[in-house]
Formats: structure tokens, C-alpha cells, sequence
């Protein structure tokens, strides 16, 4: 019966279509014995161009906000005994994780200025989006994080790179995308991931991403675009273990011009590196579904210094379905 | 239990283009790997790249009426392959009105079929096609998680009416007590309750399952990516469904007994030609035919042809089977040019149905209590695909 609410309602309207396969190739034929194994040690290069395959992480604070900010004492927070906001102290959903809650601060990753070139009505949405950061970031939501998100969230993720494609797997909640250096075409509809197609300029990797749809944000501060968001993504090694990963984000919906991030990427050089699984939609089911359980579960921690209270909330009517599709 | 889910993969069919795919041919042949036959990456590992999928469909298990027959002959396969294009389309419904009937509307109406393949069944060992017997503890489990799902239906309309989908139960008016108790262990399918989010199955919470992936009736697809010490493998299995593999290649060993994970550890070398994965350190969270985290899979890729993988993966797992098994399965390149897979498993961004399900239901006590409805433990909201065409093949 349940199935009507299929978790999906995305059917894979792809062109799955199974027509044989026209594809040809180069053949070798050789003993069934040849040796096969590959050097042991990733190489620089594959077939001259720069090898970015490896495990990489951002190690900065984008993912709290692009722009440079001051270190704040949490990550939600409300009005202190003075009203200026430099004086605000830690709020409720938080408050209990002390220093850990904390918002570490950044000079900011976005080039030039340092601003965000919203248009005025933009500009207040986005001031709308950080004042809602909990019932709004998809990031809490386990949502797809789209980009250039992905790639400076506190996750791994890993690169293998091949002659024509470039698959790029992240931790979290196993979001993937494939950058194609060979000709293919579009995605079928829209993707919180894009549709990446890369080329060479010289030794630097231009990804060029678009088919975006209109719901992931790019930080925990309510930054956010429009469908219309196209990316310039540009990837140059500036040593064995460090890319340099600079974006152009354009959304001519949204802001009065294009703009551009950039930062480092580290290799994670522990020898025993792997990708693990972040399968964040099982972890945030309390957060989602818990007020739909027959018994509340979660209702009451105690520690020394507090005890923390949980009521939970339904959205009336509508309203719980339009909760669920922010 | 996985069974179920498989069917509800079917549903991913809308997108297969059934009529394309009848028309598929396999163009492959049923002998071993072609010898000699070698395609290598610029750096000389043996190459497996591109979108892959089974463009033919075969039972996992065999059907005892073909005995120790292994292949179909081709009179047999067409016989099949015209069985089964009849039911296309056809509007197969139970009692007009009833739940069932209902929760039946995926039937052969909606879901396609792919053209019928070489083999009897995927399985070619133990050489009856068939999957081992259980040990007898694992029967014993099997037995207490069924007994425990059919005391949630016996007030039910469905066990009333005497449906298969009460076979093994019988009937009570009275609701039984077990409705308040947890399930004899983790629970990863459909039960008749939702008192809470773990009553669901797997795939209801965007759980989606793994290891092994047969790609059920329509299909699934992976695309391979190499380079040199790595292969990665993204698996778009319908419905808004899908994975990530990185295999690990360096020969290390497998992660710590106590690191767990949904799609197991893949540890991967090349034998010859072939890619030889040893998969362990799965969840006990997950559950393929009842193994859980005992599973332990050795998978074996190896290109054929230009066009070609062969694929072979032994399942074992001593606390529920009292041998190993294996399962064949070869795959077909697809169109590289055509972006014929999905890289997002976007599921839980548009799960309406999970928490509507459970508001339907705290909706229906809520009404039961003011006396407004009738007692939500005498509905059916577990059973599906009763009424569905019964798929010849299968």
C-alpha cells in the first residue's frame, strides 16, 4: 500500500533506455598472462596531465560561511544582557555543547572585495535563510549538499581520475558526480549535483557545471542561488598534496555580477586513508520524523550543569509538507 | 524479506523502456571468457570502464522444473520471451475496493521486463541453481521474524480474505498483543505498524540495501572509473536509489572489526585480467536473504569483450548458509555519449512517504480513539504487489 509513497518520486525518467550499445574501441589482444599490475605509487601524471587522483579535504571554515566572520560563541545564538550583536550568547539547540557548539572565524574565501553581489531582494533572503538556519539548511537535513558545497564541507572526498572521466565521490551522504572530459550529453532533469563537463587549459583542470536545480545552499549562513547557477570550477596543483580550487559562481538571478572563491585543498596523507560511509539520512530521523513517532523517544537529557527539555512540533496541513520540501 | 524490495525496485521500469528492451539482444555468448582477450588502461591495468547494466533478465534462483538444465534452449527462451511480453500491460486487479487491491497498483500495468536471458538461473553453484539450505539457527530466525510479521496481520482483512500474503497465518479478530513488541531482531522490512521510522522497510527510509546488487527485474546500472592503485564504482539502481564503491587496491588489510558500514569494505587485486573484490565489514543493519553482518562476498570482474564483463560473485556466510554460493551475471557496455545513469541518490530530499505514512497512521488512532474510524491494528498497510502478474520466468 505503501507503495504510492515510494521514497523516490523521482523515477528515473532517465534514458535508461537499454538500446545495444554502438561503442568502439581500440583492442588489444594479448596472452592471457600478461603481467597486469600497475606501478604501486599513484603517479604524477596520466597521460601528461596533472593526476588529482587521491583523497582530499578543505581544511578552512567556508562551510560555517564564505564571507570572513568573527569566531561566535555558537551556532545559533540569541540576544545577551546588552543588545549589540557582538554581545549575543549561545541559544537553546546548542547551548549545551559549550565550546564545542562554537563557530570558529575566517577571513573569508570569496576573492576581491570579499562581498557577495546579491541583488537587494536576494540579499534579503539570504539574511532570512540565517535566521531560519535550523528549519531551512538542507546541510541538516542530510540533502545533497550540491556545489561547489561538496568540496569544502568537514567530509573527505576522494578523486579518481581516468583519461575521459573524472569520478568524484564524496562522504558525505554518498553524493557523487562524474566530470566528463568526453562528449556526452545532458542530464535528464535538474540535479542538486550539476551536470559537470571538464577540459585542460595547460596543466589546470576547468570544469564547467550547470543543470543545477534551485535548493542546495553553499554554507550554514544562508548563502544560496537560484536554477540558474553556473560554475566555473578550476583545479591546479600546487604541489603533490595541495590543489588549489578556485570557483566563478554566476546566477544571474541572484547576484548583480559573477564571483569567485578560491582555496586550497589538502591531500589526506594518513597511509591507511579511506573513504568511509557518512549515511547522514539515518542519523538526522530523529530530527526529521521524530514528532511522527507513536511515543516520543528523544524527550529529556540530563547532564550536571542542565537538563535540556525536547517538545516536540507537527507542522499543521500544508505546512508539514512544505516542511519537507525546503 | 529482500525478495520484496527487489519487486519494489521494480518500479524503476518506467524509465527501462520496456519496449527497447525486449528488443535488446544480448549478443553475448553463454562460454567462459573469451581467452586471451585482453583490453587494457593507458597505464596496462586490465580496463572495466564505462556504465554497465544486465540488458537481460534471469531468475536468481532456478525453477525446480528445469532441473539441472543450465541454459535455456532457444525455443524455450522465446516460448518465455512471449509469455512473458502478454502480460504487459495487463491490468491485473484483486477485490475492487479492498486494501489490496490498492496497494496492488504496481502491477504488470507498470513495470516492464526485460528480454528473457541465457541462463536458468544466475546461480551455477551449488549446481542445482539454488540458493544452499539455511543452518538450522538461521531457520530458527527466519521462522521468529515471520511469525512476528504475520501476528501483526492476523486481524487484518488480508489474512481474513485468506491472501498469500498471510500464507503461514490465520486469522484472529482480536489484534495481537505482539503489536507493542519490538521485532525479534533489527527490522529491515515492511511490517504491518509504523509506530516509529524502524518499523519501516530499508528502502521506505532512503535506507537503500547493497551488496549483493542483482539489479532485480528492470535492471541497474554501475559505471566503472579507473586509475592507476583505484577503481570506483557508482551504482544507480532506480527509484532515486544509489552508491559508491571505492575499492581499495594497495593490498591493505580490511577495516577494523568494529567499523561497520552499509556497502561493506571492498578490498580489490587483479588476478590476471580479472578484479578480484573481497567484500566484508558490513552492517548488521543490512540484510541480503537474512545474512547480515556475517556477509562476506568475493566478486571477480573480468572484461570478455569489447562490449562485455563477465561477472561472478560467491556468497558466503557460515551462520546462515550451510555452504557457499555463486552467482553469475554479464554485464553490456552502455552508450557512453547517452548519460544514461544517475549520480544522485537523492531519495530522502523528496520522502514524502515516510513521514506520510506515519502521519496517516497516528491520523487513523487519533480517529479510532474519538471513535470515528476503525482500529488502525485491523488495516493493512504492510502488503503490496498481491495481485501482480506472476512473472513466468521467476
Amino acid at each position: 500500500m505503501a507503495d504510492r509513497f515510494l521514497p523516490a518520486m523521482i523515477l528515473v525518467g532517465v534514458a535508461a533506455a537499454a538500446v545495444g550499445a554502438v561503442v568502439t574501441f581500440a583492442v588489444m589482444r594479448a596472452p592471457a598472462a600478461a603481467p597486469t599490475t600497475s606501478a604501486t605509487a599513484t603517479p604524477a601524471t596520466i597521460e601528461g596531465k596533472p593526476n588529482f587522483s587521491g583523497i582530499w579535504q578543505a581544511n578552512n571554515e567556508a562551510n560555517w560561511d564564505l564571507q570572513a566572520h568573527a569566531a561566535r560563541p555558537a551556532a545559533v545564538t540569541q540576544q545577551g544582557i546588552y543588545p549589540y550583536d557582538y554581545a549575543r550568547v549561545p541559544a537553546a539547540p546548542v547551548l549545551a555543547l559549550g565550546a564545542a557548539g562554537a563557530v570558529p572565524g575566517s577571513l573569508g574565501v570569496v576573492q576581491g572585495d570579499g562581498e557577495i553581489p546579491y541583488k537587494p531582494e536576494a540579499l534579503a533572503r539570504k539574511q532570512e535563510n540565517a535566521a531560519n538556519w535550523i528549519d531551512r539548511d538542507p546541510e541538516l537535513k542530510c540533502y545533497l549538499p550540491g556545489l561547489p558545497r561538496a568540496m569544502y564541507m568537514p567530509h573527505p572526498f576522494q578523486i579518481t581520475q581516468s583519461t575521459n572521466k573524472i569520478h568524484v565521490a564524496y562522504s558525505f551522504t554518498n553524493t557523487a558526480r562524474t566530470i566528463h572530459l568526453d562528449e556526452v550529453d545532458g542530464p535528464p532533469d535538474d540535479a542538486w549535483m550539476g551536470h559537470s563537463v571538464g577540459h585542460w587549459e595547460g596543466d589546470t583542470l576547468v570544469v564547467n557545471v550547470t543543470n543545477f536545480n534551485d535548493r542546495s545552499w553553499f554554507d550554514r549562513a544562508g548563502n544560496y542561488h537560484s536554477a540558474m547557477l553556473k560554475l566555473t570550477e578550476r583545479f591546479t596543483k600546487k604541489s603533490p598534496d595541495v590543489i588549489w580550487y578556485e570557483v566563478t559562481i554566476e546566477d544571474p538571478e541572484v547576484y548583480t555580477r559573477p564571483w569567485t572563491i578560491a582555496m586550497p585543498l589538502y591531500r589526506r596523507a594518513e597511509p591507511n586513508m579511506q573513504l568511509l560511509e557518512f549515511r547522514c539520512n539515518e542519523f538526522v530521523e530523529e530530527f526529521m520524523y521524530g514528532s511522527l513517532r507513536k511515543e516520543q523517544l528523544v524527550r529529556r537529557w540530563d547532564g550536571e550543569m542542565m537538563s535540556v527539555e525536547i517538545t516536540r512540533k507537527i507542522p499543521e496541513g500544508d505546512r508539514f509538507y512544505e516542511w519537507y520540501s525546503k | 524479506m529482500r525478495d520484496r524490495f527487489s519487486k519494489l525496485m521494480m518500479t524503476v521500469a518506467i524509465g527501462t523502456a520496456a519496449v527497447a528492451a525486449i528488443s535488446v539482444s544480448t549478443g553475448t555468448s553463454a562460454q567462459a571468457p573469451a581467452e586471451g582477450f585482453v583490453m587494457k588502461t593507458p597505464w596496462g591495468d586490465p580496463d572495466l570502464q564505462g556504465i554497465w547494466t544486465d540488458e537481460a533478465s534471469t531468475p536468481l534462483q532456478r525453477s525446480p522444473k528445469y532441473a539441472n538444465q543450465e541454459f535455456f534452449t532457444e525455443e524455450q527462451r522465446a516460448e518465455l520471451d512471449k509469455a512473458r511480453s502478454e502480460l504487459l500491460g495487463r491490468d491485473r486487479r484483486v477485490e475492487r475496493g479492498t486494501e489490496l487491491d490498492v496497494a496492488g497498483a504496481y502491477n504488470a500495468q507498470f513495470v516492464s521486463v526485460k528480454r528473457t536471458g541465457l541462463r536458468t538461473s544466475m546461480i551455477v553453484a551449488p549446481s542445482n541453481g539454488r540458493i544452499p539450505p539455511m543452518t538450522p539457527e538461521a531457520q530458527k530466525t527466519m521462522a521468529a521474524d515471520r511469525d512476528f510479521r504475520l501476528a501483526l496481520l492476523q486481524s487484518t482483512d488480508t489474512c481474513k480474505n485468506e491472501s498469500v500474503a498471510c500464507r503461514g497465518g490465520k486469522y484472529d479478530p482480536k489484534p495481537s498483543a505482539r503489536r507493542s513488541e519490538l521485532s525479534p531482531r533489527y527490522n529491515t522490512a515492511r511490517m504491518n505498524r509504523f509506530d516509529n521510522p524502524e518499523d519501516g522497510a530499508l528502502p521506505d527510509r532512503c535506507l537503500t540495501l547493497g551488496l549483493p546488487e542483482f539489479g532485480a527485474n528492470a535492471g541497474s546500472f554501475r559505471r566503472i572509473v579507473q586509475t592507476p592503485n583505484g577503481v570506483t564504482m557508482f551504482y544507480d539502481v532506480g527509484q532515486g536509489q544509489g552508491w559508491q564503491r571505492n575499492i581499495i587496491m594497495d593490498g591493505r588489510p580490511h577495516l577494523p572489526a568494529n567499523i561497520r558500514q552499509w556497502y561493506g569494505d571492498s578490498r580489490g587485486h587483479w588476478e590476471g585480467n580479472t578484479l578480484v573484490i573481497d567484500v566484508t565489514n558490513f552492517s548488521p543493519k543490512t540484510d541480503y536473504q537474512g545474512s547480515r553482518e556475517n556477509l562476506h562476498l568475493v566478486e571477480r570482474w573480468t572484461r570478455t569483450g569489447p562490449n562485455t564483463v563477465d561477472y561472478q560473485v560467491t556468497i558466503e556466510d557460515p551462520t546462515v548458509w550451510t555452504q557457499a554460493w555463486t552467482a553469475k551475471q554479464e554485464f553490456a557496455l552502455q552508450n557512453g555519449k547517452e548519460n544514461r545513469i544517475y549520480y544522485e541518490p537523492r531519495c530522502v530530499e523528496g520522502n514524502y512517504g515516510l513521514p506520510g505514512l506515519m502521519r496517516g497512521v497516528r491520523t487513523d488512532e487519533r480517529a479510532f480513539a474519538q471513535r470515528k474510524g476503525p482500529d488502525p491494528a485491523k488495516r493493512d498497510i504492510a502488503t503490496d504487489f498481491v495481485g501482480v502478474e506472476d512473472d513466468p520466468l521467476q
